[in-house]
C-alpha cells in the first residue's frame, strides 16, 4: 500500500473550511497534508507568518481511511521571489524553522538547474479545475516541465481552496498522465517523491542529515557538568 | 467470436450535504460524465462515450456509482473524471466529485471491493456514533458482514474440494 500525500492545502483563516478540507484529505486517503502559508517579501510591513497549532484550529484529527492513523498535518511556507539566490542562503533562519516545508514560488525563470540537488518542482491541479484558460495554462506549463526533467522530480498537489476542489490520489494519478507523465512515474509523484521531500526537508534542520540538535529545557545537571568542565581546564 | 471486454470503475460521489446525494440519479450521471469527456477530450471524447459507456448502477444512500467504460479507451475516459465538478438534475446543480475506488474487469470483482470497502466504513463509523443505539446498531451491521463473508468462503472451499473429487 501506497503513503500518498498532498502538500499544498492553503491556509485560510476560515477554520470550518480548513476543518472540512483535512477531513475530506483523510476521507480520500492521504495520510499526510502539508498547509501552505505564502509570503512575499517584497511587500511592506510583512512578516514571516508564524504556523497556527493544529489542535487549537481543527481539534481531533481524522483517521486516514485504509489505515488505522490520524492524517499528519505539516506546515509549509511559500516564498514569492523573484531572485532564490538571496534566499536559499537564509533557509536556516530562526524564522523558518517551524516549517517543516519550504518552498519558492519563483516570478521569473531562473533555477531550473536546483532540480539534481533534491529540490523538487510542484504541479497544482486546482486552477485547471476552475475554468478552462487555467486548464490550458496548467497542462501548458506541465507538458514543458515534464519535458526538461524527464518525470523525475516533480510532485502533484491540490491546492484546494474548498473541499470539492481535492480529488483522490488514483484520479490525480490519471491527471497525471494528462500531464506527460507515464504511469509509474505519476504515482511516485504522488507517494515518493513527495516522501523524499519531507526526508530532504528534514535535513535542513540537521548538520548533513546526520546530526540534529534539540533545545534542552532548564539548566539541570547537564549546566553543573559544563562547570566543572570549566573548573578542570582552568 | 472475440469476447468484448470492459472495464469497470467503480467511484463514489462526494458532495457536500447528503440530502444532495438523494436527488441524484443515472441518467444525470451518465450526462454529467458525457459533458466532461466532451470539455476535455473535445468531440474524439464525446465518441468514445458512444462506445460501451453506461452508469451500471447508482446507490443514492452511499454516492456509489459503477461506470462501464471500453478496454481500450477506459483511461482516457478516466481522465476527464476529476475535471467533472457538478452534476445537473432536475433543474438543479449540485456541486460534487468522484472518486475513483476500484477498477476492475468484471461487476462481480467490483462488488467484492465494494463489500470490503463498506465493512470498512462501518467500522470508521463506529467511533463517530453519538449514542448507544446507533452503536449498537452498526455493531450487528459489521457482525452479518463477517457472517456473510465467512459463509461465503465456505461455500468457495466446498466448491473447490468437489472439483478436487471429480479429478
Amino acid at each position: 500500500m501506497s503513503v500518498f500525500m498532498d502538500l499544498n492545502v492553503p491556509f485560510t483563516d476560515n477554520h470550518e473550511l480548513l476543518q472540512q478540507l483535512i477531513q475530506t484529505a483523510a476521507h480520500l486517503g492521504y495520510s499526510t497534508v502539508a498547509i501552505n502559508y505564502m509570503f512575499e517579501p517584497s511587500a511592506k510591513n510583512k512578516q514571516v507568518p508564524v504556523p497556527a497549532d493544529i489542535s487549537q484550529l481543527i481539534g481531533p484529527l481524522p483517521l486516514v481511511q485504509g489505515r488505522s492513523r490520524p492524517i499528519r498535518v505539516l506546515h509549509r511556507l511559500t516564498v514569492v521571489v523573484s531572485d532564490p539566490a538571496h534566499f536559499v542562503t537564509r533557509a536556516n533562519a530562526e524564522e523558518y524553522r517551524p516549517f517543516n516545508l519550504l518552498a519558492v514560488q519563483l516570478t521569473s525563470e531562473k533555477l531550473f538547474h536546483a532540480a539534481d540537488r533534491g529540490v523538487v518542482f510542484e504541479v497544482s491541479y486546482a486552477a485547471a479545475l476552475r475554468d478552462s484558460t487555467r486548464r490550458r495554462y496548467t497542462i501548458t506549463n506541465a507538458l514543458s516541465l515534464m519535458e526538461s526533467c524527464r518525470g523525475r522530480g516533480v510532485i502533484l498537489c491540490s491546492a484546494a481552496e474548498q473541499a470539492l476542489e481535492l480529488r483522490g490520489p488514483y484520479d490525480v494519478i490519471t491527471l497525471g498522465v494528462l500531464f506527460g507523465l507515464c504511469d509509474a512515474d505519476s504515482k511516485d509523484c504522488v507517494s515518493s517523491s513527495c516522501r523524499s521531500v519531507l526526508l530532504h526537508a528534514e535535513t535542513r534542520r540537521t548538520a548533513n542529515g546526520i546530526v540534529s540538535t534539540r533545545r534542552r529545557e532548564g539548566a539541570g545537571p547537564l549546566g553543573e557538568a559544563v562547570s566543572a568542565k570549566r573548573a578542570k581546564v582552568i | 467470436m472475440v469476447r468484448v471486454k470492459s472495464r469497470y470503475l467503480l467511484c463514489e460521489i462526494n458532495v457536500t450535504e447528503r440530502k444532495y446525494l438523494l436527488q441524484l440519479d443515472d441518467r444525470a450521471v451518465a450526462a454529467a460524465v458525457r459533458e466532461a469527456v466532451g470539455r476535455i477530450h473535445g468531440d474524439y471524447g464525446e465518441a468514445l462515450c458512444n462506445i460501451r459507456f453506461s452508469v451500471k448502477y447508482l446507490n443514492a444512500h452511499t454516492g456509489i456509482v459503477f461506470l462501464r467504460f471500453s478496454k481500450r479507451f477506459y483511461k482516457l475516459l478516466w481522465s476527464a473524471l476529476p475535471f467533472l465538478t457538478c452534476v445537473k438534475t432536475r433543474g438543479q446543480t449540485i456541486p460534487c466529485f468522484l472518486k475513483c475506488l476500484h477498477v476492475g474487469g468484471t461487476i462481480q470483482t467490483c462488488q467484492k471491493f465494494l463489500i470490503k470497502y463498506n465493512t470498512q466504513q462501518l467500522h470508521r463509523m463506529l467511533p463517530n456514533c453519538k449514542n448507544e443505539e446507533e452503536k449498537e446498531h452498526v455493531r450487528k451491521a459489521i457482525m452479518n458482514c463477517s457472517q456473510a463473508w465467512g459463509r461465503k468462503k465456505d461455500d468457495d472451499d466446498e466448491v473447490r474440494s468437489e472439483e478436487d473429487e471429480e479429478e
